[in-house]
């Protein structure tokens, strides 16, 4: 459903605060330093960063550029070994009664059990190969809007965030009000604040 | 206002936007003049309709589904006082032509099937070639949400000058006729 895809979904940002005068050099630099980093033969829980939009693989844009005319196009890749919650109650469980077995208890702590909780988590998460999901962006540098190829609010929270800190750049969600004061002058603007809801009827 | 409180409060106007095209779509047997333009486009609403009325938790949802229908229920929904909140649009501009969903409240384009362009085995795999399909993409998908805000700019100047009441009264009429002759 990205940007190449055959059907795309997608929505539309506007980008807050000025580049940099010398911006593609800005923008390389903080790509690289926010690259995606491979997790597939570590433990780590999650890695999020940015991939080339015609090759999920290609963190270092060797084969394209992340530059397209006036347009910055990238996709964000987030891996992230997750254990389902049943999986994880059942190893829980099992731990639970091997414990009250060993020790001839017939409870164990509420804080105990929290802890092995975690610990049964953490043993679980490094049997588990990260999932990967991507999601593209084109940033339109002369218009200062983003599209981002997401209509999942979790995707785009995490957007949100990862462009804030690669770019220290907020994105605004355009929905209709907002999209609208852009489109109005400014006694426009003062007029549609004051509108209420139409009857059609 | 935050946001939320934003999308909230002012939830309307995308939703009376949406409502709006449709009208406009039927006015001129499915053409739009788009004075910004000064082209006709062809906007035909199908198939898939999601239909609101109410707030919060009171807020009721109608979905009408059906191919080449006269989307009878929407129309009545419609009568009832509620109004569009997604609908899938054919869209046609020049040479080019789009299916898409579009979501009123956040302004969301879903499902957007751009026009067919050049396959990539006959235009190759080289990084121009790359690099021309990546525009190629972009632009038709830029052309859309340009062509949206077209859309959306027209029904802004009415909804905030002095024709609104106008054009309120053509749409309650248009309503009405609906209801009655479907």
């Amino acid at each position: 459903m990205g940007l190449l895809a055959r059907s795309a979904s997608y929505v539309r940002y506007a980008v807050q605060g000025d580049l940099p005068a010398n911006f593609w050099e800005f923008a390389a630099e903080r790509i690289a330093r926010h690259c995606f980093r491979d997790i597939d033969e570590s433990y780590e829980e999650r890695s999020v960063g940015w991939v080339s939009v015609l090759n999920m693989f290609d963190s270092e844009f060797a084969y394209a550029s992340f530059a397209a005319a006036d347009h910055v196009v990238l996709s964000l890749r987030v891996d992230e070994r997750r254990v389902s919650p049943k999986v994880l109650n059942k190893f829980c469980l099992k731990e639970e009664e091997r414990l009250k077995k060993a020790r001839q208890i017939p409870k164990l702590a509420r804080a105990h059990r929290v802890e092995i909780k975690e610990s049964v988590r953490l043993m679980l998460v490094k049997k588990v190969p990260p999932s990967p999901a991507v999601y593209d962006l084109c940033w339109n540098l002369a218009e200062g809007t983003v599209l981002f190829f997401s209509t999942s609010q979790k995707a785009q929270e995490l957007l949100e965030e990862f462009f804030k800190e690669t770019f220290d750049l907020s994105l605004m969600l355009q929905v209709p009000y907002l999209t609208a004061e852009h489109l109005l002058d400014a006694p426009g603007r003062e007029a549609l604040a004051d509108i209420t809801p139409a009857i059609f009827i | 206002m935050d946001l939320v409180d934003l999308i909230d409060e002012k939830r309307f106007v995308g939703q009376e936007f949406l409502t709006w095209l449709w009208f406009k779509s039927e006015e001129r047997g499915g053409t739009i003049f788009l004075p910004e333009a000064g082209e006709d486009i062809q906007l035909v609403f199908e198939k898939h309709m999601l239909l609101e009325y109410g707030e919060g938790e009171n807020r009721e949802k109608l979905i009408c589904r059906g191919l080449m229908t006269e989307l009878q229920e929407a129309r009545t929904g419609l009568a009832m006082g509620k109004k569009l909140e997604q609908a899938r649009i054919l869209l046609t501009r020049g040479e080019y032509e789009w299916n898409l969903s579009f979501k009123a409240t956040l302004m969301e384009f879903r499902n957007v099937k751009p026009p067919k362009t050049m396959g990539s085995a006959e235009e190759g795999n080289d990084p121009e070639a790359v690099e021309g399909r990546l525009l190629e993409h972009l632009s038709l998908h830029e052309m859309v949400v340009r062509t949206v805000d077209q859309l959306f700019r027209m029904f802004l100047e009415l909804r905030i000058g002095s024709a609104w009441e106008q054009e309120l009264t053509r749409i309650q009429a248009w309503v009405r006729k609906g209801k009655e002759t479907h």
